[in-house]
């Protein structure tokens, strides 16, 4: 009896490990592949504080490019980064950046409005500016996308950063498909951080 | 012990093993690893890289862990067909004169068709809810023939074993009962279960504990019939041990056994429902229902070979 015990509890225990190792593979590969970490860069937001990648850390980010004054591509994007913005309200683990192309233009003062017509009441969604070498640098070295003719030549992506800093997925910012590829990951993500 | 014997036993841990990776593939959540069946992406061995996909296929549906996931489910199904097919087999020509025996394995074996083909459905239908819960009801059935007909040939072999014991009378009913509700219960658990997967994709940052108090009522009546099969376990545990003229060790274990698994099932439900709802928590507190039902199949079968000696 107490061998067939030892044997019985020895085999739940290592079906017990096996299954664990197997869901532990399973929930990985339904994971977002990591694509490259974000370079170290320090702009500056719509209040004036400096933000840094260091501000990327232990949040879930969602980064565009955009500037004030465009009227492509822009409104699509910056309407869909508010209803991002009202929807995860109740999710703090979540913010949204976006950086302007345009740092001639898109002064502190000129984000800060930007901000407030969008109806940004809290320091969930950061505009930032900085001088635009450190913003091409960062586009282009950083992001991986087209850098050229700035302002014009801003990207229409949205790019999902997780809490360590990496950069995980790129998504048409202008498309309604994507957004919603977009929300679905950033649940994931949330998730991952919450439990 | 003859062949049948052998075999059938065999073929019961065989099918209890199956259980327990057919509900890993749920909460791995790769039941869909395999977009055909039966074969994997075409291939009778799934693809091991991207570049072995046939064209034909959407490579974005490709996961390789999720296709052997379920792969290995359907290989380790194809081996427990042949385990119960060569059982029907020996049956046929070990038990030539005893239907019970033979009819039992028999049964067993068309079930497992029909296992293999609701499989396929699962897969056509994309795991429709229903037939999820169907395949594991089929498997929990195919285990008790299983058994039913593994310890009715150990008694036809060792017929003086029950010969001293003797048990109350007319306990067919609770044995049913108590069979019943389990089954219902693990009807419920998966309706919780598919429930809760249901909830969770509509609001996915929501914590399982809060979705499950949206699930309400099956919750409840879960933990009602847990309460009713705990005591009916103890019913029996205290009739057939407590109550019996010297039981035997068999129908000592079984009983005791039960009572302490039905602990585990209650431990493992109150960190469901009170902690998070933990994968591997959710696999075994499924194997354990299946294992008590097959405990209480040998409770049966000992209770019942002891009426008919004492007759």
């Amino acid at each position: 009896m107490n061998k067939n015990i030892i044997i019985i509890s020895s085999l739940v225990i290592a079906l017990g490990a096996g299954a664990s190792w197997v869901i532990k593979k399973a929930d990985a590969s339904h994971e977002i592949q990591i694509i490259k970490p974000v370079p170290e860069f320090q702009f500056v937001n719509q209040n004036g504080h400096s933000f840094s990648d260091k501000e990327l850390k232990g949040k879930i980010s969602v980064l565009n490019f955009i500037f004030t004054s465009c009227a492509g591509p822009c409104p699509i994007m910056t309407n869909n980064m508010t209803s991002l913005y009202q929807d995860y309200v109740n999710v703090p683990e979540v913010q949204f950046i976006s950086v302007s192309v345009d740092p001639g233009v898109d002064t502190e003062s000129v984000l800060k409005s930007y901000a407030d017509v969008h109806g940004v009441t809290d320091n969930r969604w950061h505009f930032l500016t900085s001088d635009i070498e450190s913003i091409r640098t960062l586009k282009r070295d950083g992001f991986m996308l087209y850098a050229g003719e700035l302002p014009q030549g801003h990207a229409i992506k949205f790019i999902l950063i997780d809490d360590e800093r990496n950069i995980r997925k790129y998504y048409d910012g202008t498309d309604d498909a994507s957004m919603a590829v977009l929300r679905k990951d950033l649940n994931q993500l949330v998730k991952k951080i919450r439990f | 012990m003859n062949r049948f014997r052998q075999v059938s036993f065999i073929s019961t841990g065989l099918t209890y093993l199956l259980i327990f990776v057919g509900g890993m593939v749920r909460v791995a959540g790769a039941g869909m690893g395999c977009p055909d069946w039966p074969k994997c992406f075409d291939r009778w061995i799934p693809p091991t890289s991207l570049d072995q996909l046939p064209d034909s296929i959407d490579p974005s549906k490709f996961n390789i862990v999720l296709a052997w996931i379920e792969y290995c489910n359907r290989l380790f199904g194809a081996i427990v067909g042949i385990a119960i097919t060569l059982t029907v087999y020996y049956a046929f020509k070990d038990y030539k004169h005893v239907p019970k025996i033979k009819w039992a394995a028999m049964v067993a074996f068309l079930l497992t068709l029909v296992e293999g083909w609701l499989g396929a459905v699962l897969v056509h239908t994309v795991l429709n809810p229903i037939t999820i819960t169907l395949h594991l009801l089929l498997a929990l059935i195919i285990v008790m023939l299983l058994l039913f007909a593994a310890q009715e040939s150990y008694y036809l072999e060792n017929s003086g074993l029950e010969q001293t014991s003797q048990y109350p009378k007319n306990m067919e009913w609770v044995f049913g009962v108590f069979a019943g509700i389990l089954l219902v219960e693990v009807i419920l658990g998966t309706e919780i279960r598919g429930g809760l997967e249901m909830v969770r994709k509509e609001n996915p940052i929501v914590d399982s504990v809060f979705l499950l108090k949206m699930l309400g009522p099956f919750k409840y009546i879960h933990t009602i019939l847990g309460f009713a099969l705990t005591g009916i376990a103890g019913f029996l545990w205290f009739q057939l041990v407590k109550k019996s003229t010297n039981p035997s060790p068999t129908m000592v274990q079984s009983s005791l056994a039960i009572l302490l698994l039905i602990l585990a099932q209650i431990i493992m439900g109150e960190i469901l429902v009170f902690f998070d709802v933990v994968p591997l928590i959710q696999l075994f507190h499924m194997w354990v229902a299946s294992w008590i039902l097959g405990l209480v199949m040998i409770q049966y079968t000992a209770w019942k070979q002891s009426s008919i000696s004492y007759e």
